[in-house]
Order: C-alpha cells, then structure tokens, then sequence
C-alpha cells in the first residue's frame, strides 16, 4: 500500500468516527513508514475544516463531532510519540484544559469545543460541566496545560470566571497558562475586564483562538484578549 | 405518613440503571431518535420553504413517535448516571393528572392559563422577561416596566447579578439571600405597578437550588401562586438542582413551571430529531418531575436561537403535536437575536411568538434580546410587543402565521449568525417615565404597521 493509501484510510476513520479502528489504522501507517508529522497533517487536521463547514451546514451533527474528535484523539495517542521530541510540541499543539464554570450544567458548547480542539492535534482534559474555580486552577498543575478554556451559557455564572483568573495571579501561576473564554453571555468586553488572553464567539473559533495565542509569542497574561467574532454594534 | 409520589422518582435517580453521560448524549438518544424517524417516515420532512407546519397528520405523528421515545429511554440523573425511566400506565397517569387549566396570580390581576389547539381563539399567555441579567441599580425600575406593560401576564424581569454589591456566584450564600431579596421586591414591584395580584416566575438570579430555597414559598418571599422555575439540561437530563427544586416546590405547596431546550444539531441532529426529543421531554416533565406547566422548547445551537427557518419549522410542529393530542400547559420561547432600538428584534419576535401561540401553546416567555448576552440589553416595549403578539396571534389559522413568517424571515435572516447587538436600555427607553424613546417608539410603530398588513393586529 502507497503511503497516500495509508494516509487516506486514516482520513476515512477520522471522518467517519470510528475510535475503534483510529488505532489500529494511525499504528499501520507508522509501521509502514509513513512520516508521523505528515499523517497528523493530512490525515487528521487536515479534514477539519471540511467537517466544521459540514457542522455548519446542518450535514453532520454534535454527536458525530463527538466521535470524529474520540478518533482523532485515539490516533494521536499512537502517532505523536513517534515524531522527535522537538517536534512534538508543534504537532500536539498543547494541552488544554476545558469545562464548564461552577453552577451550570450545559455542556453542548463545550462538547463542541473540545471535539474541535482534539480533531485538531489538541490534548484535551475535560474536566466537565459545573467546575469550580479551584478545579480549574488546581489541573494547571495537574496537566501540566498550556490552556485553559471556560464556557458558559448562564450570564449569572460569570463572576466566577474572574475568581479563576484572580486565583491564577495569586496561586503564581498566571504566567504559566493562557486564558480563554466563551459561550453564550461572554463577550470580548468581558474577557477583557477578567484578564483572559482570548475570546472566541463560536465553539468553532476555539481551536483557531488557542492556537493563535499559543503561537503569539508572548507569555500570559496579556495585555488585551485576542478576539475571534467581535458583536455586532 | 402517607408517601409522597416523588419517592419513585428520587429512588429511580438513586438507583436506577446505569448509564454514564457520554453513553447517554452519544449513543442511546441518537440511536432512538433515529429509529423513531425511520419507524414513522419522518426523516428530511422539514419544510424550510414553509416554516410554520400546515400538516396537522404530520404533526400527529411526530406525536407518536415522540410518545414512545420517552417511554423508551426515560431522563438521565446526570449527577448519579442513573436512568429515571417511567412504565407507560405512569406516563398516561401523569399525562391525566396533569391540570388542563391553573390561576396563576391572585384576585383580579390574576391569569388563568388554559390548554389549547392550533388557532385556539383563547388567548396564549406571555410572562415577560426571561432572566437576562440586569445591574442592581436597573432591575427595579426595568421589573416596574415590565409589570406596567397591561399586555404582559405574568412576571419574571431580569436576573441580578449581585446582592448589595456582592456578586451571585453558584453555590454560595449570596444565592440564598439573593433568592429572597429579589423575591421580596418583586413582590413590592407589582404593587407598585398596580398589579398585586400578577403572577409571577422565579426564582431566577440564583443558578442552583438554593435560590429557590430562600425565594420560593416561604414566608416573605414569592408566593407559592407563582410559579417555581425548574430548568433542567437538554437532552433528557435532570440532576440534583433540579430534584432539589422539585422537592422544595411540592414540600410548600407550590406550582412547577419546567422547561429544557431540545437543540438542533445537538444529540437529536436535525429539526425533525429535535422536535422529537422536545415532545419526549415535554411528556416525561410531568410523571418525573410533576409539572404544572411543561415546555416544548428548542434552539439551534449554530446560533443559539430558534428565529431560522429550521428553528420556526421545529416550533410549530412541536407544539402543534403537543396541544392537538393532550391536555397540557405547554410552554415556549423564542430565542431572539437581535438587540433593543433594532427592527430586526421586532421581526424576529414577529414570527417566533406568533408561530408558537397559533401552534396552540398555552403559555410563552421571552423577550430574550439580544441573545442574552448583555447586562442591562432589555427594555419594556420588546416585553410588550411580545404578549401582544401572542395574544394576537392566537386565533390565527396556521397558514396565515405561515405567510406572515415568509414575508419577515428575509428580512432578518440573513444577520442572524452575526446580529445587531442593539442598545443598552438607556439609550431608548426611559425608566423614570416608562416609556419608549421616540426612535424606539418609531420602530415599534413601522413594525406594528407591517404586522397589521399581514393580518397581525397588535
């Protein structure tokens, strides 16, 4: 088989969701010899934009979303340790650590989110729905995460956002992860007045917004939030 | 003792069978929302081209299907993984049970909420605000205007954000007391409106079950002939908020209003697997969770809203299946988009409200402008509009909300993935005087003045 064959039997898995062959199929591609990088690429990141707009489209719906980032998951897992310890920071893009915030339990945003970040070359820790501040903070260490991403739908669970950032500049860990925010009630606004280094408008916009505060070359906090889908006046 | 009724279903929570989360929203609701479209032929009927569903049969036999898939799956306690499912003699118990008509309110400023059928002539009724969140120094004034709108039935008014400067935050005492604080004065804001006696919705500023504790039907706080807000996460779930709440209202006597949204392009998929999970939701409120009044709700999760074509389409069918084959309070909201001062708000709320009340709701919420996003993005005259137009709209036949939808969508939506976000309530409408600013005023007029064209008369 043609290292195009095992690259487009990978792309068929991921798009199709099916976790349970992801692996099998990400392993005989590097047994074959097929470069690492090149099957993280074109096999799994490289479908992506096709399923977002599919999303969009009303063609594909969250549970397969679900399940096309499950697979994705499943055969990074195989692939990155594979590539050179240099590069593998580039092709895992970074570990983020997602929920939602303390006293709301709506975790459709956030499922999308993070099947987004992981069919993109993500390590997601899903910490769930209703997680408080001290969670939240608490996996930084834990994870080791580059990232932290919060979600709300209820507009009355908003202050505790700012708690997180607060705690992080207290606990000495706000120069070691960035912050982002989103959902319903969030605006740019907002994650400006909280401190948060990024705000996307859409579930969509996340993997876009923490890979352009990752590659920003800045350290957090910052001085302003990177914005993706400023409203409307 | 006499046990109460709710044990069966706290004990199912507790003990149940077992299914985690992710099994629950990934496999077993698609899976059955997927076998009940084949089943019934009901896979890719949604008619964009009309968004306000004609087909009454069609409607019957979303019905069907929706029926048994409640009974198939049940609601997930998403706190404990276990599945609270319901024998069908306890579902058509419940269903029975449930009150075909309730007062809410006292004396004359009181509503009677009745059940009703597409283009029923008795009025639906509308409870305005939903809980978008308001400054502390706005909320009295912004609730005061609410209440004085005459259209309006029953009042909800906005969420505060915090309590004597001190932010509401889940879980912490500030959501107890704010429970009761913002009771007490929406008590003292009807009476200063002139309506004493209006019904009310709370309690709303607190997101867990403690606001209920310290505001709902305990001495000083909203009287148990308001209604307690239970909402509880799509799709099919409840948790130990939720049956806090429940438990809190039946221990005071009081009267439960539940609601979830089903959401297109979430776990059911498309318009026509949501409006089958929002009928199975809308049924199981009543045997799990005991509700007075149950809602029928669903959102488009691309924007968060239920103003597109698919979103309108999903509403009339769903509720036109409910009101036609039961006897419910049934419940709905329109998610509007647009913000305060913008036509578009008013358009939207056009051909949301009216397709849900001649879909035969018995009972609307709403204005969300906005989307809810912003503090203080609300004012009384989108309040107003709404319950006029579900009034209104009550005795229209379907195909004439049909036309009015067909004439408006253009006009608005094209901007709903990107909508004006408006103005802040200051900058058009006066709190001090309760009334619309002239340009607020002037939209309100055009947009009055189309409606009547299309045989809308606000």
């Amino acid at each position: 088989m043609t290292e195009e064959k095992y690259i487009e039997e990978l792309r068929q898995i991921i798009v199709e969701g099916d976790d349970d062959q992801a692996a099998s199929a990400a392993r005989a591609a590097i047994d074959a010899g097929v470069n690492p990088t090149t099957l993280i690429k074109e096999a799994i990141n490289g479908p992506m934009d096709d399923i977002g707009k599919k999303f969009q489209n009303g063609d594909i719906f969250l549970p397969e979303l679900i399940m096309i980032g499950d697979a994705a998951r499943v055969a990074s897992d195989v692939i990155v340790p594979h590539i050179s310890l240099e590069d593998q920071d580039a092709a895992s893009g970074g570990t983020v650590v997602i929920g939602t915030i303390q006293g709301d339990m709506h975790d459709i945003g956030k499922n999308i989110v993070s099947a987004y970040l992981m069919a993109t070359g993500f390590k997601v820790k899903d910490l769930g729905t209703d997680v408080t501040p001290k969670d939240f903070v608490r996996a930084v260490a834990n994870e080791n995460a580059d990232v932290i991403a919060i979600s709300t739908l209820l507009s009355t669970t908003q202050p505790l956002f700012d708690n997180i950032t607060k705690t992080l500049v207290d606990s000495g860990q706000r120069e070691d992860v960035y912050v982002i925010v989103g959902g319903g009630p969030v605006t740019p606004e907002w994650a400006a007045e909280i401190g948060a280094d990024g705000y996307g408008r859409d579930a969509a916009d996340a993997a876009d917004l923490t890979r352009q505060v990752l590659t920003a070359g800045k350290k957090p906090p910052f001085d302003k939030p990177l914005v993706i889908g400023a409203l409307k006046q | 003792m006499n046990k109460p009724e709710i044990i069966n279903i706290l004990d199912r929570s507790q003990n149940g069978e077992y299914c985690t989360v992710k099994e629950w929203d990934v496999k077993r609701i698609p899976k059955a929302v997927k076998e009940k479209l084949e089943k019934y032929e009901l896979k890719g009927v949604c008619d964009p081209e009309n968004p306000v569903n004609m087909d009454t049969d069609l409607a019957d036999r979303f019905f069907k299907a929706g029926y048994e898939m409640a009974l198939d799956l049940g609601m997930l306690c998403e706190t404990t993984d276990r599945i609270i499912k319901v024998s069908k003699e306890e579902l058509d118990a419940a269903l029975k049970k449930a009150p075909s008509e309730l007062t809410v309110g006292t004396g004359e400023d009181a509503t009677v909420m009745k059940t009703r059928t597409p283009s029923d002539p008795y009025e639906c009724k509308f409870g305005a605000s939903l809980g978008i969140t308001t400054s502390e120094e706005v909320w009295p004034a912004l609730t005061e205007g609410i209440a004085r709108q005459k259209a309006v039935d029953v009042l909800e008014g906005g969420s505060l954000k915090s309590i004597y400067g001190l932010d509401v935050i889940p879980d912490a005492p500030s959501e107890t007391l704010v429970g009761f604080e913002q009771a007490k004065q929406h008590v003292e804001i009807r009476k200063k409106a002139g309506r004493p006696g209006m019904g009310g919705i709370g309690q709303i500023s607190a997101v867990t079950e403690y606001g209920q504790f310290g505001g709902y039907g305990i001495p000083g706080a909203l009287p148990i002939t308001d209604l307690s807000l239970i909402l509880f996460p799509s799709e099919l779930k409840v948790n130990y908020q939720t049956l806090h709440k429940v438990v809190h209202t039946l221990n005071v006597g009081g009267m439960i209003f539940a609601g979830s949204p089903a959401m297109i392009g979430g776990m059911p998929g498309p318009p026509e697997g949501a409006v089958l999970s929002c009928i199975a939701c809308a049924l199981l409120q009543y045997p799990i969770l005991q509700a007075d009044v149950g809602g029928g709700e669903i959102y488009d999760i691309r924007y968060l809203s239920n103003v597109n074509r698919d979103g309108i389409w999903a509403l009339s069918v769903t509720h036109q299946a409910l009101s036609r084959n039961t006897n419910l309070l049934t419940h709905g909201i329109t998610n509007q988009v647009s913000g305060p001062g913008t036509k578009e708000l008013l358009y939207e709320t056009v051909v949301g409200v009216s397709t849900i009340a001649a879909s035969g709701a018995t009972f609307q919420t709403g204005p969300r402008s906005a989307g809810g996003k912003l503090d203080d993005y609300l004012t009384p005259l989108e309040c107003r509009v709404c319950a006029e137009v579900a009034h209104a709209a009550s005795g229209l036949p379907l195909d004439t909300v049909n036309e009015i939808a067909k004439t408006l969508l253009p006009k608005f939506e094209d901007s709903i993935k990107d909508p004006h976000i408006g103005k802040i309530v200051h900058d058009v409408y006066d709190l001090e005087k309760f009334e619309p600013k002239p340009e607020w005023q002037q939209v309100y007029d055009e947009v009055k003045q189309e409606a009547a064209d299309l045989g809308l008369n606000l």
